[in-house]
């Protein structure tokens, strides 16, 4: 690099910090060596006093005898602890801004089953949600549709990147509301047989959708064993639920009542579909089904209320923990958006009530990626592996961690966003009371 | 079916038979013979003179309305109409604590929007305490023939409405004009804490708070005119205030204010304001009082229990299933505990008048919310719970008539007090009973059970016709009309409302039995929803439900509109 | 049968209970996590008749009291939570944007299953307030956590200072001006409502002196001003007779309710939420106004939008004396946990992140020389928890009302209701709703529908 440009990059570097930033500093790609750290593998337990090697986005080398190459930025994790980046198995992060503001809700389209909407297509990369989830050491987020039966395709996001493209982390499911018996809030007032009814109806909507992918797909496996030339009609949503009968793409069927879970068990036995349970928040009713059915199961928010007024009120902390005992893969999520940044505390709590440490770690790290089929690429530190990448100061799940460090994708992320500005000028307010 | 004696029975079966296939209000109208006599002597019956007090073989003679003699060896009149009732029972006639007998529900018509929902007028916002039910009573209302028809002869009845709807008047069940019928006017003051929809007072705190505001205004707009009756020179006239005057004679512990609360916290909200404000109180419709005994006797307060009680399901005991050895799982041993809470709470709805008597409160019932039809097989039930024959009697007719203090002149079988009794064909709380006769003011109705019978079984009703409904909604009562014609062996029709005054088809309407269902589209809010009802008919009266979808179910009720000719 | 039925319901009839109860008990060889005198560990507390008559390290165990064993345990005073909706039946009188006659009181339910789940949080406190629907809305009250009782008044905090509720922004203008098109539709009509409200009522005072000096003359002919309950309460206001709570969001609004009061001579100011309150903090911290607000909520609507998650720290570093609400049936529940994210968003210590959810409430609800602290004198509303209250494994374990233990995780049922619907359908469950409704607009939604 001759000087000229040295000092044009200097010049550059300086302003983007001494200028009022619209969104946040830049990230920084580069080769980090992280060293001197504790390393939670979850794969391959607890390394002390280790080194975390990233380069080209990816985690080139990790372990106590990593030799750092040349050019490489060394960041001293003395005393901290490194993490691979939390996933977040359900949430609106990108779909929604302001949760009361109509024109910045984007995760409910008009329809019953409008499964071909995407919510990649809908996600804000420059959302101000975004940058405080990340600095809290969430580092992928799945964005959910939701409303009518077949709300959408969720996605799975990278929390960098500047078009959904670069932010997309390789997973996507149908997801289908499965019909409900339970009330949608303290405030519904239908009468139970109102509710039946109405389930009954969503049951029936359901299974005449079904039968028309199922004629859909024998249309189109004759099609194509006849080589004929004969081609199907545009059934935009026919086109996306086609590959989930055959078990390509997963269907993310979102359920939670004791009753529904086992009807929806009903409903998918013998479907072979590549199927995730997700909400369940009566698991712990169901348990022995569910890990009969080796059905994979994304729970949460933890933090939530009993279902019932009835049960026992640390349910919702213990159910993500029932079902493992009982043998369910299970993940975790928050449901949220704003403050998806509070997923170890979820898992905190599951690992408090009963599911253990070890355990809680897991749902929000390497089971997740299993669950979405990307278990060669994240949720553990394992070399080859995409570097996201979470350091901190101590355990993730306690409250008063703080995480020093976050690499998504290998990029170092700046350590901001609108809460810490705004912390950061007003902490001591210049003007203070006088003027 | 129930007729007056004084008609030549015979000559009139005919005309009976084809007013039948009418609508019954409009029979009513058209018996207006007097009876040839005022005298009646009730003869060779057991007369159960008071709870615990019986007379078996004996003989009560009724002169012009009034009970004149009763006991043994009585000498019966030459002019008396004589009712041989050998082997049945006599009793006082029953006592409703509280209900709208005889006070149709209103029709609402659409109302214009109130333009500062926090200052409606007082009548928009259910204030209305100055009315008095002598303009509302209407002696046709199918509620007071019903309720008669069971034994009650008279009845504490207010209006419809919302906090503050009116006064209460004690009536008797018979007459032909409101006036005729009225023991008692300007009886107590009906409150309740029922809100305003969509403007002040809209919720139970709102309505608490304009209570204290109200009374506390009539306390001193009270004592001004008292000042100024006194002596009025120089002093401003005082304003003419209707809503607050109605409160003077509560103030004066004249009147008792009389509350609807059911649940054990607006029973206790209902105390809350008595504590407070000082008035003397009348509590009715409670289904939930049982652990409030020493409360309600420390405020002095007159007790009515509510007659409207949770359904039993009788249970199949399945002895096998609980022998089983098959190990229970958390799933069944939770569902056990809650079915065991749920029967448990069945229970206390029916023991409550149990623990009000081991208590030592006097109470009555009262009728408001109860279906007529099943109130004879809920009193046979207390009887499972605790209560005797003669606890029952007493709630029915001492107690409440010493509770509205008229114990002079009602509740027992006695000579001087007013001629309100009725004959059941066996001891009234034992299965089978049934009403055969019964005297209201000196009136005496009777029934013919076969023909009654006859009506049960048979086999549809018919809905034909033009009908009124009402159904209290979260958003405000909706009022309309439907409006039904038979059609090539089915039915067609219209149903309007008061809500968006629009007027729809009926679909899918059927009838099996009494039980009448159909349904119509309305667009609510851009969306189309159907609205289904289903309700059971009762003579030309009807209950039920109309259930909106995702908006939620709600109770109707309506009756048919005498046909005009 | 009938004779089976009977008996089991006579055995039903010995549940009544009244009047509150007081309990004694010996808290065993805990750490004390005092609030006002710093942590002891392996100390007693002694409880008599519902107070703490002792702290120290081996007391005596006097004979015939029960003894709860806190070795390894932390015992800290029972959580205090400023706002919140739990326990009432009625939230919003939304039809008047001034409502100071009504009162939550008259709608306290002790039945709600929630005041059982906020003592398993080890809550026994909550400040029960009406909604935010109004610029001036109703009275609230403070409830102890006495569950199991029917009686409304039993959970009543005797002698807790009156409290109303304030609300500004965006609740009153959409519920009035856009919903009914009255004023306030903006939040300079916010101002306005509580300046005229207070000119009435000051005039409403002057008018009752008048009177009531005059009526003692001879011969006095005069009517006296018109009883009025609204402005009785707002007199109560002006005489410093009722703590104002005023839901709020942004820096102006907060500014400007703090000039009315200054105008109005009114002191006693607490603002609810106050997610912008760190823009004004030194202003609070010279009014001596104190705020309460959410740990980490934000982003719900637009005026939330510009928030961030250390304004419990900024607020406490510029000296607002700071609590951390719930405002929320869930989060009740974890009020400990929400204290604890006071150290992630700027690393409060113990005491500080402890007194958000103590002694800091007590202050703001006029209740701290009752409780918020362990202190020989005051109520024995304790909450003993497995692990540190500020760890995300803390689990609480026992929590005690006035001595009384309310919740204690190793003996109680499942079920834990009071009363139990007859006509219940137990199949039929409540689905976990998508989000948290805001139960500060309960009652509010039929303004909307048309």
């Amino acid at each position: 690099m001759n000087h000229i440009a040295k000092i044009a990059v200097v010049i550059l570097f300086t302003c983007s910090i001494g200028s009022v930033n619209a969104q946040n500093a830049k990230g920084k790609k580069g080769t980090f060596a992280l060293t001197n750290a504790t390393l939670e593998t979850i794969t391959n337990g607890t390394v002390s006093k280790g080194s975390l090697l990233i380069s080209e986005g990816k985690i080139k080398a990790i372990g106590t005898s990593v030799s750092v190459p040349d050019g490489a930025e060394i960041i001293d994790c003395s005393g901290l602890t490194i993490y691979p980046g939390m996933i977040d198995g359900g949430t609106r992060l990108g779909l929604t801004e302001v949760g009361s503001d109509a024109r910045t809700r984007d995760f409910s389209e008009i329809g019953d089953v409008i499964p071909q909407v995407q919510a990649l297509t809908a996600i804000n990369p420059n959302s101000v949600l975004i940058p405080v989830t990340r600095v809290s050491g969430v580092t992928t987020s799945l964005s959910v549709p939701s409303g009518g039966l077949f709300s959408g395709t969720a996605a799975l996001v990278h929390l960098h990147g500047y078009t959904p493209n670069q932010m997309y982390a390789g997973f996507k499911g149908v997801v289908l509301n499965f019909p409900s018996t339970g009330r949608r809030g303290r405030f519904d007032r239908r009468t139970d047989e109102e509710i039946k009814k109405a389930s009954d109806k969503s049951l029936k909507n359901l299974k005449d959708t079904w039968a028309k992918v199922v004629e859909y797909h024998k249309i189109d496996s004759a099609i194509k064993a006849a080589a004929s030339k004969e081609q199907l009609d545009y059934y935009p949503e026919m086109e996306v639920l086609l590959p989930v009968l055959r078990g390509e793409t997963p269907l993310l069927l979102e359920v939670n009542t004791a009753k529904d879970i086992q009807a929806a068990l009903d409903w998918v036995e013998n479907k072979n579909l590549r199927v995730v349970f997700t909400g369940v928040s009566e698991g712990w009713r169901m348990a022995k089904e569910l890990a009969e059915a080796k059905v994979p199961v994304i729970t949460g928010p933890v933090l939530s209320r009993p279902t019932r007024d009835y049960d026992r009120y640390d349910r919702p902390y213990a159910n993500a923990g029932i079902m493992h005992e009982a043998g369910v893969k299970v993940a975790i999520r928050t449901s949220g958006a704003e403050n998806v940044r509070n997923l170890p505390y979820n898992a905190g709590f599951a690992a408090t009530y009963g599911m253990g440490k070890e355990e809680a770690l897991k749902a929000i790290t390497i089971v997740p990626a299993e669950i979405f089929g990307l278990q060669n690429e994240i949720g553990s530190l394992e070399t080859g592996k995409i570097a996201n990448i979470v350091v901190t100061d101590g355990d993730i799940f306690e409250t008063k961690t703080q995480v020093k460090h976050v690499f998504i994708n290998g990029w170092q992320i700046p350590m901001e966003s609108r809460h810490t500005k705004l912390y950061d000028e007003f902490l001591e307010r210049s003007p203070g009371l006088k003027k | 079916m129930e007729e007056l004696i004084s008609i030549h029975y015979r000559k009139f079966r005919t005309v009976l038979f084809l007013l039948f296939l009418f609508p019954l209000s409009s029979w009513a109208q058209d018996v207006d013979l007097a009876p040839v006599t005022g005298t009646y002597a009730i003869h060779n019956v057991i007369i159960k003179k008071a709870p615990g007090v019986t007379v078996e073989s004996g003989t009560v003679v009724i002169k012009d309305g009034v009970i004149s003699a009763v006991g043994k060896n009585i000498i019966i009149p030459a002019d008396a109409h004589i009712i041989q009732a050998d082997s049945m029972y006599l009793y006082a006639g029953f006592i409703s604590g509280l209900s709208h007998t005889g006070i149709p529900t209103p029709k609402e018509d659409k109302k214009e929007k109130v333009k500062d929902p926090g200052n409606p007028p007082p009548d928009r916002a259910g204030i209305q305490p100055q009315r008095k039910v002598n303009t509302m009573l209407d002696p046709r209302d199918k509620s007071i023939s019903n309720l008669r028809k069971i034994g009650f002869t008279s009845a504490h009845v207010v209006p419809h409405g919302g906090m503050l709807p009116g006064q209460g008047a004690l009536i008797l069940l018979t007459g032909n004009s409101p006036d005729q019928m009225i023991y008692k006017n300007e009886f107590s003051l009906f409150s309740q804490l029922k809100g305003a929809q969509r403007m002040y007072p809209s919720t139970v705190i709102g309505v608490m708070a304009k209570y204290r505001d109200l009374y506390g205004k009539a306390v001193q707009s009270k004592g001004y005119q008292l000042r100024y009756n006194s002596n009025p020179q120089g002093m401003i006239r005082p304003e003419k205030l209707a809503v607050e005057e109605a409160f003077y004679s509560v103030i004066d512990k004249k009147i008792p204010v009389t509350f609807v609360a059911e649940k054990v916290l607006d029973i206790q909200r209902v105390l809350t304001l008595q504590s407070e404000l000082g008035f003397s109180l009348m509590l009715a419709e409670i289904k939930q009082g049982w652990d409030l005994t020493t409360k309600l006797k420390n405020a002095d307060a007159k007790v009515f229990l509510s007659l409207d009680l949770p359904e039993v399901k009788e249970e199949k005991e399945d002895s096998s299933a609980l022998n089983t050895s098959k190990k229970k799982t958390a799933v069944d041993l939770e569902k056990e505990a809650l079915e065991k809470r749920k029967k448990e709470a069945i229970q206390q709805s029916y023991g409550q008048p149990a623990i009000f008597k081991n208590n030592s409160i006097s109470f009555g019932f009262s009728t408001m919310e109860a279906k007529t039809s099943a109130i004879q097989s809920t009193l046979r039930k207390f009887l499972d719970y605790g209560m005797t024959e003669d606890d029952l009697l007493a709630a029915l007719t001492t107690h409440p008539a010493r509770l509205l203090g008229v114990s002079n002149v009602m509740g027992t079988i006695d000579p001087g007090k007013i001629a309100n009794l009725f004959i059941s064909d066996r001891s009234y709380f034992q299965e089978g009973a049934h009403v055969k006769y019964v005297f209201v003011d000196g009136t005496l109705y009777s029934y013919d059970q076969k023909k009654e019978k006859k009506t049960e079984t048979e086999e549809k009703v018919k809905v034909g016709g033009n009908w009124s409904y009402s159904s209290e909604t979260p958003d405000g009562t909706v009022t309309g009309k439907i409006k039904v014609k038979e059609s090539e062996g089915g039915y067609e029709g219209t149903i309007s409302n008061s809500f968006s005054g629009q007027t729809k088809d009926l679909s899918d309407i059927s009838v099996e039995g009494n039980q009448w269902m159909f349904s119509f589209k309305l667009n609510i809010e851009g969306n189309e929803v159907t609205i289904e009802f289903n309700v059971a008919i009762e003579e030309d009266m009807f209950e039920g439900t109309m259930s909106a979808g995702e908006f939620g179910s709600f109770e109707v009720e309506g009756q048919k509109d005498p046909e005009d000719k | 049968m009938t004779k089976n039925i009977v008996t089991t319901f006579l055995l039903l009839l010995t549940i009544q209970v009244y009047g509150q109860q007081k309990g004694s008990v010996l808290i065993k060889n805990g750490t004390l996590l005092t609030i006002t005198d710093g942590v002891k560990e392996k100390t007693d507390i002694l409880v008599k008749e519902g107070k703490i008559s002792k702290i120290g390290v081996d007391l005596k165990v006097p004979s015939g009291i029960k003894v709860i064993d806190a070795t390894d345990m932390h015992v800290m005073p029972g959580i205090i939570d400023a706002h919140s909706h739990i326990g009432l039946d009625a939230i919003n009188e939304a039809t008047s944007p001034v409502t100071a006659e009504v009162f939550t009181g008259d709608a306290v339910n002790p039945l709600d299953v929630s005041i059982y789940r906020a003592l398993a949080g080890g809550v026994t406190i909550s400040h029960a307030m009406h909604g935010s629907a109004n610029a001036i809305g109703g009275q609230s009250e403070t409830i102890k956590h006495r569950y199991g009782t029917i009686d409304p008044d039993e959970m009543k905090m005797s002698n807790a200072p009156r409290t109303i509720k304030f609300a500004l922004g965006e609740n009153p203008t959409r519920v009035h001006g856009s919903g009914n098109g009255i004023l306030p539709r903006t939040r300079m009509g916010v101002e306005e409502v509580f300046r005229s409200s207070f000119s009435q009522a000051r005039q409403y005072m002057k008018k009752w002196d008048k009177y009531n000096a005059e009526k003692k003359q001879k011969g006095f002919k005069g009517m006296s001003p018109r009883y009025d309950l609204r402005l009785e309460t707002l007199a109560d206001i002006l005489k410093g007779e009722i703590i104002i709570h005023c839901h709020s969001y942004r820096a102006d609004e907060i500014y400007m309710l703090m000039n009315v009061s200054r105008d109005f001579g009114i002191k006693r100011l607490v603002f609810q939420h106050v997610n912008e309150g760190f823009k004004v903090a030194p202003e609070l911290a010279e009014f001596g106004a104190m705020a309460s607000v959410f740990s980490d909520w934000w982003a719900y609507k637009f005026e939330v939008y510009y928030s961030t998650a250390y304004n419990a720290t900024i607020l406490a570093r510029n000296g607002v004396v700071t609590s951390i609400n719930s405002d929320s049936g869930e989060l009740i529940r974890h009020l400990y946990h929400e204290a604890a994210k006071t150290q992630k968003y700027g690393g409060l210590s113990d005491v500080e992140a402890l007194s958000m959810i103590t002694l800091n409430p007590a202050k703001q609800l006029g209740i701290d020389d009752r409780v918020g602290s362990l202190e020989v004198g005051k109520e024995a509303d304790i909450a003993i928890f497995k692990n540190h209250p500020l760890s995300i494994y803390a689990i609480p374990m026992i929590t005690l009302v006035d001595g009384i233990i309310e919740f204690d995780l190793e003996n109680d049922a499942d079920d834990m209701r009071i009363y139990v619907d007859p006509e219940e359908k137990i199949e039929v469950t409540l689905a976990v709703s998508d989000h948290e409704t805001d139960r500060c607009m309960q009652d509010t939604d039929f303004l909307f529908k048309q």
